[in-house]
Parts: C-alpha cells; structure tokens; sequence
C-alpha cells in the first residue's frame, strides 16, 4: 500500500510550499547576481566567448527539450565552478540568467519554482472553474495521479532506460505538463457528470467548463507541435511516444467537450423530441468512435513500449503485459456491446413498425420509458407503443416488453448474447411458474460443490458444474442420471430439513435441479408434494424449526399448527378491540388535536401540507417539500399520543412489560378519579396505588400533572383531557428513554 | 444518458408533489442533485407498523429509468424483507438480469415502466404484509413465523422511535 504510505509523509502546506519556493528562488537570483557582480568588478577572466549557444531559461519549455535532445554535449559539458565563470552575453541581466542555468543547485531552485508555479496555476484554475471539490472528484485526482505517477515512472526507467540526470529531467518536465491536462481533464469530466444530477446549474458554470476545456485542447495542439518538432531531430520513436500520448488526451477531452456540450444543448434548446431522437444514432456514434480510438491508440502506445523497448524479460515488460491484456478486454467488451447494439437495433427495425398518425392518436399516452410525448413511435406486437430510442435502451439489457413483459426474443435461433437472461419462456405475464425449474434432459453434470464454511468460517463455499450438452437428439429417450455420492449428500440435506418427505422424490427433483436451495424451494412452494398429510406439515416444520427425526412423528406437529394459528388468533383479536376503541375517548381526541393545533400555531399552511402544487423555484420547493415532511411527522406523532393515551385507558391492552403495566395502572386509577366529581383524595388514593418502588417515578409525574389539575378551573374538560394528554406523553418520554 | 434520466425524474417529481399517495411523501433530499431522493412512509393501517413514519434514501443510477433505483431505510426497521443495513429487498427493485436470491420470475422485477411511487406503495404493501420466504432478515423472519406477539412488540418500538417519542 504505498498510496497510503504516502499519504501518510506531513507534506507541506501550499502556503508553506509557496514561500519556501520564493525564498528559494530569491536565494538564488541573489547568488546569481552576486557572482555576475563580482565578476564585473573583477573582470581579469573577461574572456567573454559568445560560443552562440543559447539557453532559455523555462524549464519544460520545449525549446529546451529539444536543445539537450539535439546535442546533449551542451549539458553534458563540466559546469563551470564559482570561480572560473565564463560569462556568455553583454547584458548583465542575460548573465545573471545564464548563471542561474548553470550551477547545479539553482538549475533545481528554478525547476522546484517551476513546479510551484504549476501547482499555483492548478489551484486558481480549481478555484476559478470548480469552486470546492467534491469527495469523489479528489478521490478520482488522488487515484490518477498515483496511477500516472506509477505508469510514468515504469516509461522512464523500464522503457526509455534513461542513463542521463537531463534526460530524466527533460522527460519529467514532459510528464508533468501531460499530468496536469489530463488530471484537469478527469476532473472536468467529474464536474460534468455530477453537474448533469441537476437541472439547476447556472448557465456560467457550463461556460467555465467549456472554456476550460477548450483551453485543455489548444494547449494539446501546442504540445502536439512541440512533439512533432521533437521528433524530427530525435527520430520517429520518440515522436511516436509522445504524440501518442498527446492524442489520447486529446481524444479524451474532446470527447468530455462533446457531450458537455450535447448536454447544454439539449438543456437549453432543445425541446423537441423528434429532433433529439434522430440525433441518437448520430450520439452513439460518434461515442463509439471516441471510445474505441482512445482504446486503440492506447493499445497500439503500449505494444510499441513492449516492442520497441528490448524488456521482455523485465518488471516493466509485466505491466506493460498487464496494461494491455486490460486495454484489449476493454476493447473487445465495447465491441461486443457494439454488436448487441446492431442486433438489438436489426431486430427493431425489421420487427417492430413505426406506429402510424392514429395509432398514436389512439393510444393518446406518453411514452412509459421517458414519460415524454410521442411524436414517433413504434409499436410491439403486444400494442404497446415506445419512443425509438427508449425501447432501444431498453431492449440492449432485456428481451421483453417493458409494460407487459411479454417476450420480445427473436423465437428459435435464440440470442447469440450471453448477458441477455435467458428466462423469457417463462416472462410471459399470468404464466405460473413451470412445475420444475427449466432442466435439460439431454444433459449431464458434473456438480462439484465446496461447503468451505464447514471448516473454517472465513472459506468460501462455491459451486462448479460442468455440462455436457447433446447435440444429438435421443428421441426422447432421457440418459438416465448417475446417482453419484453427490446427489446422495445433497438429498440428505433436504432429508434433514424435510424428514418426510420421501427420498426417491427429493433425489428425482435434485436431479433436475441440481441445487439443494431450489429443490428446499420446490417443496416449500408446494411444487414438490409430500404425500398426506401436506404442505401444511411442511410448513409447520419449517416455522416451528424443529426437525422431527421420524415422519412417522407427523402426527404431532398438528397441534403445534393448531396452536400457532391460535396464537395468531388472539393477536388478531387484540387487534380487533384495539381498533374498537370506546368511544367515548375516541370522540374527545379530535377536540383535543384541534386545541393543540391552536396552541402550537403551525405556520405550514393548508394546501402546501399535501402537494397539490409544484413551484418554479428550486428554493421553494425544496422549502415545500421539507414543510411536508414535518407535518406528515407531526400529524403522525398527534395521533399516535392520541391514539396511545386513549389506548392506555382501555384496560384490555396490558400487552407490554412489568413497568409498561404499572403505569398502566396508575394510569386508569388517575383516570378512574378524573372522572370522579371530587378531586380531593386524588392524591391520597394514588399514593395507596404506588407503593413499590418501580414506579415512583410514574407516580410523582402524574402526582405533578395533578396537581397542575387542581390548580385549574375543574369544570373544564377539554383542559382535564389535555392534561391527561401531556402526562401520557411525559410519560412516554421517560420511557423511551429507558 | 443523464440527461433523459434527470427529465423523467422531474416529472416523476412533480406528478408525487401534485398527487401524493396517502402516506407517501418523496423528493429529492437537494436539487442539487436530483438522483438522490429521501422518503418519507407512512406505516399502513391496521398493521404493526401503523403510525409510524420511516424515513428512507432512494439513490437513482443515471440510467434510471432503466435500471432500478436502490432503496435504503435509515431508521431501524425489523422486517424480514428489510436487511438489517437497511436495504429493501423486494422484487421491483431488482434489476432484470440479476437475480440474487434465484427464485424470482422477471416479470416482477424492475421496469422502466415502473416509477417512484410505484416502488413506494410496494414497500408500504411490504410493510403490511411480509414475504418471509426470502428473507433479508433471518431474526426477523424467524419472529415474524414463530413470536408474532414479539415481532409486533419490536415494531412498536420501531413506530414510536420513528416518531422520535
């Protein structure tokens, strides 16, 4: 994990780095500018030689690269010591710079400021385009960049073999610049796709974004001239290497560029359907193309590497093996998408007729796919009509029609795709299921099963099964299946879930199946019969959990059953009556929600609470939105505590634990007085009422809630429920808290 | 492509807003990005879950309405068809080449034809009634088959904890 152990080196702040880059330079620039000082004062070496060679000061610059590729002996030749400077030019500033870009510690000073220079420009262009970076969109920078780091690095030293520190150099300035575009390119192309999550963005971001993709393409063009300039001096393998490299990035950006641009079309203008629809193929294309030459000169930059590299023996030429298998699956994955594509769009054509004018009068509903106006359709066989484009999508990942499933495949020759499920016999709606699972007779298997949870829990547990088709028809004749040791351990592992039924059965269905969960399925969904007494048995034992060792045992599980379903009975008949409330609860718990909706005063209003309008404005549906949720809230939490607390005087559901009954009962005996005319011996009789210790608690809350009672007027009995009401809840709160 | 996929989503958007189902209320969670929804449920009448309100996040691929979206509770929820994480299994929601349990036709599995609302009122119907033959959530399962008296505690709980009471 070398990624994370460097994530893990304390790099520098920007900031730090920054400053420390200018001191740096500054350092230098003085040293430079000293020594050309000095040796103008002290001028007994003035052997000024304007041997003509030129130095440019920008590392990188591709002016430079080509110098030290042209006639390396320029760099190679010993760098003057600080006493036995030659100075080159007139001008004192030429000289200084000419220093600057002869001693070995500024030539470094000046590269790491090139650098810092780079990461500044990186950042104001984050800054100015992208604004805050999403976690994904540095995760993806993160990745990329180790990636190219890594990929670079196997090129530098594996392929090229550079022997030279300049040659290093010159190629690692190359890189960086080829890093940069393509780090800003994935990120454009994150920013794209998450910009295209919402139909809110504003017009200028799509415009930075544009704008700095066109900036990603010209800069392209230029390192594209910088190369083939290059390459004519250091011969066509050099050339190729970089171009290569140059147009993938090309390729890729002009690909995120198109569909950025598709995207902003089709937001902004249009808004017709047939126009777009036509323009489909046209999309796909032009995709296609994109994808398969950023593939292919990718594939043809890495087997030029392998070949022309002399490292077949070597880590690199492992990669490079890698990188390529990689680069051909890829390939080979969109060729075959391409070709189901081309089917797919064959057998629409030839299969499915565009409806006319009335059919789609008469049909007078929008396409189900995109929920869109049809102005073109086509129609299936079943009478459904679809946009051309969406039944296409749809009919590249399935074979059926989307509204009624019936199946769409092309009959007996089937489909020659593999990723197309092969089910749809049985897709056919209002079908049941085939009694057996689909099984071949003409087949034998081989089932290899490995249980590895068996010997330690981490295993994995897989299973192989080879088959050998027949191509040869036996008229009907079945092979008779082996009865390997195989089936026998697969039958008895029904056998220990399903002891009754009979082990010819479940050995006869496991032939057909082949898989203990499907033939366990078979039973349970009654495919498979026991004889008397049934399903029903079955059942039971698979929701008792008990595995009777003999069938002959059967007999007993009925009363199991009965007790089961007796059990459910009551459930259901404590259902009943906590749904037939007493009334005379039920009619007060309106009043009671009326009066506390004038006390808590929503400010949601009426119509907005359920939809009934959509906004234009993002803000304020969103708004919407989030005020419906809470009254959905609130109104549920109202009627829960309403329903709870008339439920709590109803004596008939102490289904909760020990402490849920004591409140319980404090509760009806506080109700009990409530309901009494006099109030004075509340206190007295509930302290008779709570006497252990559990619910103490309970009993000086209500005690509470009383005596806020008796302060009140008691000839009120909307403000008595309302204080039973606040109890319940307090009470409830405790709870919940326990 | 994104862009077909952001269009159906706005309408199917505004058609919840304009005629909620009962009990039903979704929405983006930020317009911001529209391929994230979150739900609110109502728990369906006269059953365990009555009353509550279960949060859920919805995550749409950007093929929607060809593939499904995928469903996630963030309350707690005990339900067999709920894995304990959250997730919703149920057949809609599975896209029509995977079959992860193998035992489901296509023809309940996902549709573009089927939409938002439709996957929300099967999961209210889910919630009503339990399909315990293929259990996300063995425990759950196994209460629901054999302590129905428990599992109905345990969703109270659920229901007055989803009501932040």
């Amino acid at each position: 994990m070398p990624v994370i152990l460097l994530e893990r080196i304390p790099l520098p702040s920007l900031r730090t780095y920054t400053s420390l880059s200018v001191v740096l330079l500054s350092c230098a620039v003085f040293y430079a500018y000293q020594c050309v000082l000095a040796f103008q004062t002290n001028p007994h070496n003035s052997d000024l030689n304007g041997a003509g060679i030129e130095h440019n000061v920008n590392i990188g610059n591709s002016k430079e690269i080509s110098d030290i590729l042209n006639d390396p002996d320029v760099v190679k030749e010993p760098l003057p010591s600080e006493f036995d400077i030659q100075l080159p030019y007139e001008s004192f500033w030429w000289n200084v710079v000419y220093v600057l870009t002869s001693e070995i510690w500024c030539i470094w000073t000046v590269v790491n400021t090139a650098y810092c220079c780079l990461i500044l420009l990186a950042k104001l262009i984050q800054k100015a385009v992208f604004g805050e970076l999403r976690v994904v969109e540095k995760q993806h920078l993160k990745d990329k960049f180790w990636n190219f780091l890594f990929y670079k690095f196997i090129f530098i030293f594996g392929v090229m073999n550079v022997q030279t520190m300049e040659e290093v150099f010159v190629w690692v300035a190359w890189f960086s610049f080829l890093g940069f575009f393509h780090l800003l390119t994935q990120l454009s192309k994150d920013r794209f796709e998450y910009l295209s999550f919402s139909p809110t963005t504003p017009r200028l971001m799509h415009m930075k974004l544009l704008s700095l993709l066109g900036f990603i393409l010209f800069s392209c063009m230029v390192l594209l001239c910088a190369c083939t300039y290059i390459g004519l001096h250091a011969g066509i393998t050099i050339f190729a290497f970089m171009a290569a490299e140059c147009l993938i990035l090309a390729i890729r950006c002009l690909h995120v560029l198109g569909s950025v641009k598709r995207y902003v079309i089709h937001l902004y203008e249009m808004n017709v359907d047939g126009v777009w629809e036509n323009r489909s193929i046209y999309i796909y294309y032009t995709e296609l193309i994109f994808e398969l030459s950023a593939i292919s000169i990718d594939f043809g930059h890495h087997l030029h590497m392998l070949l022309w590299g002399n490292i077949f023996l070597s880590m690199a030429s492992l990669v490079i093996c890698m990188q390529l298998r990689f680069l051909f699956y890829e390939f080979k994955r969109r060729l075959n998408r391409h070709q189901n594509y081309r089917r797919v769009v064959k057998n629409i054509e030839a299969r499915f007729p565009m409806a006319t004018e009335e059919e789609i009068k008469d049909h007078n509903d929008n396409c189900a796919v995109c929920w869109e106006r049809m102005e073109s359709s086509r129609k299936l066989p079943c009478g459904h009509l679809f946009h051309n484009a969406c039944l296409l999508s749809w009919l590249e990942q399935d074979t059926s029609c989307p509204t009624c499933r019936m199946s769409l495949s092309e009959g007996p020759q089937g489909d020659p795709n593999g990723n197309v499920p092969d089910e749809t016999g049985d897709a056919r709606p209002n079908v049941p299921h085939p009694p057996h699972p689909p099984a071949n007779p003409q087949t034998t298997n081989h089932f290899f099963h490995f249980d590895g949870s068996r010997y330690v829990s981490w295993l994995p547990s897989f299973s192989v099964e080879v088959t050998h088709t027949q191509l040869l028809p036996h008229g009907g004749t079945r092979l008779p299946a082996l009865q390997t040791s195989q089936l026998d351990n697969m039958a008895r592992q029904v056998l220990s879930v399903f002891p009754h039924m009979p082990v010819n059965l479940v050995t006869e269905d496991l032939r057909n199946t082949r898989s203990v969960d499907f033939t366990i399925e078979n039973i349970l969904e009654g495919r498979l019969e026991a004889p008397p007494p049934g399903t029903l048995v079955t059942r039971a034992a698979i929701g008792d959990s008990e595995s009777e060792e003999e069938p002959e045992n059967q007999q007993l599980l009925l009363p199991s059953v009965i007790s089961q379903t007796g059990a459910m009975a009551l459930a259901e008949n404590l259902y009943q009556e906590q749904n037939d409330r007493p009334s005379y609860i039920d009619d007060n718990i309106p009043l009671l929600e009326e009066n506390r909706r004038e006390e808590i005063t929503e400010p949601v209003a009426g119509p907005s609470t359920f939809g009934g309008r959509f906004s234009k404005s993002t803000n304020e549906r969103e708004e919407m939105l989030s005020d419906r949720k809470n009254s959905m809230l609130e109104m549920a939490r109202k009627k829960y505590l309403g329903k709870t607390s008339s439920n709590q005087g109803d004596l008939n559901c102490e289904e909760e634990s020990g402490i849920k009954n004591n409140i319980l009962h404090t509760q009806t005996s506080t109700e009990e007085y409530l309901r009494r005319p006099d109030y004075t011996q509340t206190e007295d009789s509930l302290r008779d009422n709570t006497q252990t210790p559990d619910s103490l608690r309970d009993y000086t809350q209500t005690e509470d809630s009383l005596r806020d009672y008796a302060h009140t007027s008691t000839e009120d009995p909307l403000r008595r429920r309302e204080l039973h009401y606040k109890a319940a809840q307090r009470r409830f709160n405790g709870e919940t808290q326990l | 492509m994104a862009g077909s996929a952001l269009r159906r989503l706005m309408a199917e958007y505004k058609q919840l807003t304009l005629n909620p189902p009962e009990g039903i209320i979704a929405g983006p969670v930020n317009e911001e990005n529209f391929f994230e929804w979150e739900a609110l449920i109502m728990g369906p009448e006269n059953t365990c879950f009555e009353g509550g309100v279960f949060p859920a996040r919805l995550a749409f691929p950007p093929d929607y309405p060809l593939n499904p979206p995928k469903m996630k509770f963030t309350c707690e929820l005990f339900h067999p068809n709920i894995y304990p994480d959250g997730r919703v299994c149920i057949s809609i929601l599975h896209a029509p080449g995977d079959d992860p349990m193998g035992y489901e036709s296509s023809a309940e599995r996902w549709s573009p034809v089927q939409s938002v609302e439709k996957i929300l009122l099967s999961v209210v119907s889910m919630l009503a009634e339990p399909n315990d033959e293929s259990a996300a959530n063995v425990d759950a399962a196994k209460t629901w088959r054999e302590n129905r008296m428990k599992f109905e505690e345990i969703a109270a709980k659920t229901v007055r904890k989803s009501l932040g009471i």
